[in-house]
């Protein structure tokens, strides 16, 4: 039991890492290296080199609310990948037959998504 | 009551403590965007405490669905919606004492609940994993006794997509 714990000190070891490696890139070791001369071109908001427009604030298309819900539902699919995936040593060619009629299903629902032309983004 | 500090108790108390700010900080920001990473940072905090009890497959799922899609939904659900207006401040006191009460009433409940609660002591015999880890105990139960149910997830999976695609779908021109 407490040798299954130590291994979550490396990943809290990671988290820290990941943390603090870009703090001390970005807020401590940054501003010692780099030259700080501010015109007012260079303070504007990157837009894709276009002079930017109004507020970031903006009301964005209803239809874009589609590609989060489709995301949602194939995060659920992947969800069920990894206990597949885990005991997939343990079970052999049935599960893989389960799996494959699972990922078909999701696909006919990707596939009916495309012809209902939800994914395009004109 | 004796509480022994080990390092799983000092982590409770962490993970406890970070899910705690974000709840506040999700009640006490002004703009719903802020609010949206706050429930985040509790979806996180969440999971940390479920991986903490020994549920990593239930601390996943957590990180994946709750963390990852809830998240970027109530994103996508706020950068639809027009929400510059900021709510006035709350100014009925009454309404605040009772709902203090109404906290307090609460608080109490559970307390008493979680008191009075006898947990079932797990031994060898009655070890439901049989030795495995969780996630492949998961997986055999899942993949050979609940073969049907899984596979009609799929069918659930593809009604909710079909749904949302029929309800989200902007309306055709001339219809």
């Amino acid at each position: 039991m407490f040798r299954y714990w130590n291994g979550y000190v490396y990943v809290v070891i990671f988290m820290l890492l990941g943390v603090l490696l870009p703090l001390a890139a970005l807020w401590v070791l940054g501003p010692l290296l780099r030259p700080n001369r501010p015109t007012a071109g260079k303070l504007t908001t990157y837009e894709s080199g276009v002079e930017p427009i109004g507020d970031a604030h903006v009301r964005y298309n209803a239809r874009y609310y589609l590609f989060a819900l489709l995301f949602v539902i194939f995060d659920v699919e992947t969800l069920f990948l990894y206990p597949w995936a885990a005991s997939y040593h343990q079970m052999g060619r049935f599960a893989l037959v389960e799996m494959l009629l699972f990922i078909f299903m999701l696909a006919i629902g990707l596939v009916y998504a495309w012809r209902k032309k939800v994914l395009e983004w004109t | 009551m004796q509480i022994l500090w080990t390092p799983e108790m000092i982590a409770f108390f962490l993970i406890s403590l970070a899910i705690l700010a974000c709840a506040v900080m999700l009640l006490s920001f002004q703009k719903v965007i802020y609010m949206a990473l706050a429930i985040g940072g509790v979806f996180i905090g969440c999971a940390a405490l479920y991986i903490l009890l020994g549920a990593e497959f239930v601390g996943i799922s957590q990180v994946l669905i709750y963390a990852g899609a809830i998240t970027i939904l109530l994103m996508f659900a706020i950068m639809l919606t027009n929400h510059e207006a900021v709510e006035p401040e709350a100014r009925w006191t009454v309404r605040r004492v009772f709902s203090a009460l109404g906290c307090l009433a609460l608080a109490a409940v559970l307390w008493f609940v979680i008191r009075s609660v006898q947990w079932p002591q797990g031994d060898a015999a009655t070890d439901i994993n049989q030795g495995h880890p969780n996630a492949v105990a998961i997986g055999l139960m899942l993949f050979k006794t609940y073969t049907i149910p899984f596979e009609l997830v799929s069918l659930l999976l593809i009604v909710a997509l079909v749904g949302a695609v029929i309800l989200a779908r902007p309306p055709k021109e001339g219809e």
